[in-house]
């Protein structure tokens, strides 16, 4: 199990994307970005990146890692 | 336009196959089984009556030879495409072909009429269960996580199959294990083609129970 904090799920709703929304926009199912609001997935580092431009917050505020 | 195409081409083998069944029939009626019987073709002599053998097989060898080159197409046109984003599309139903594992079972029965041991290899379609769980992927997205729990499932499998063909080597590898050598390998023909089917069954089965039963537990925001 990834040993880290997603933040993804408040960013996620201050841009008012549903989970389907966001995974259509980073091109994964809607599953993975189940997964990581539950940081039980972690992501390659281009999701991570893709994640931020869509929800427009820095990587290091959506996922962190202790 | 591509399924007249495949209709004309399944058209043309059942044509041809006909046409070779009635050729064989012939010969072996009229013309002494020749073209069926080992013959010294040194020494060959025409006959009228050889020609409808000669006909279908020239026949059988075009078909054949297109068949070959109808493969080569699309493998060629395979390297051009854009790798695919989503599973293939299966019904689960392929699974039951898995039944054709039990052909397997012929083997014993070949090699006690005459010694042929390859009817074991079909133990292998016992793999093909693994369609019952590809199925139910069908058409999925392929994104990361997706992938990452393919090559888990490969691994977990390839690792199942590679540990079995180890100790049926090892213990087999012994020799006379059950007085004769020829049952030794036999057993061996078989272990292998099992754990080949475990291994195409399991990548499937694992592929499914990982990304499957992390959907259950999912649910919307």
């Amino acid at each position: 199990m990834p040993d880290f904090e997603c933040r993804l799920k408040k960013y996620r709703q201050l841009k008012d994307l549903t989970q389907e929304q966001l995974a259509a926009q980073v091109g994964v199912r809607r599953e993975t970005i189940m997964r990581l609001e539950k940081a039980q997935y972690n992501p390659s580092l281009k999701l991570a990146v893709d994640i931020s431009r869509a929800v427009k917050a820095p990587i290091e505020e959506i996922f962190i890692f202790e | 336009m591509k399924n007249r195409k495949t209709k004309i081409t399944i058209f043309a083998g059942i044509i041809c196959a006909l046409l070779t069944g009635a050729a064989s029939w012939y010969t072996i009626v009229f013309n002494e089984s020749r073209f069926i019987l080992p013959m010294n073709l040194s020494a060959y002599s025409f006959r009228t009556q050889d020609l409808p053998m000669i006909i279908s097989g020239i026949l059988l060898m075009m078909y054949i030879l297109y068949l070959a080159a109808l493969f080569l197409k699309a493998i060629l046109a395979g390297r051009h495409r854009k790798p695919a984003q989503n599973t293939r599309t299966i019904n689960p139903k392929w699974g039951f072909l898995g039944l054709f594992g039990l052909a397997g079972f012929l083997g014993f029965w070949t090699y006690s009429a005459d010694k042929m041991i390859f009817p074991f290899i079909a133990f292998i379609f016992f793999g093909f269960f693994g369609f019952f769980y590809e199925g139910r992927l069908s058409n999925t997205l392929m994104d990361e996580r997706y992938r990452e729990n393919k090559m888990k499932a490969h691994l977990s499998a390839s690792r199942a199959a590679l540990t079995i063909i180890f100790l049926a080597t090892l213990f087999l590898g012994q020799g006379r294990l059950m007085g004769n050598l020829e049952y030794t390998l036999i057993a061996y023909v078989i272990i292998i083609s099992l754990a080949l089917a475990l291994k195409i069954f399991l990548s499937e089965f694992l592929l499914y129970r990982y990304d499957h039963d992390e959907q259950l537990e999912e649910s919307e925001d």
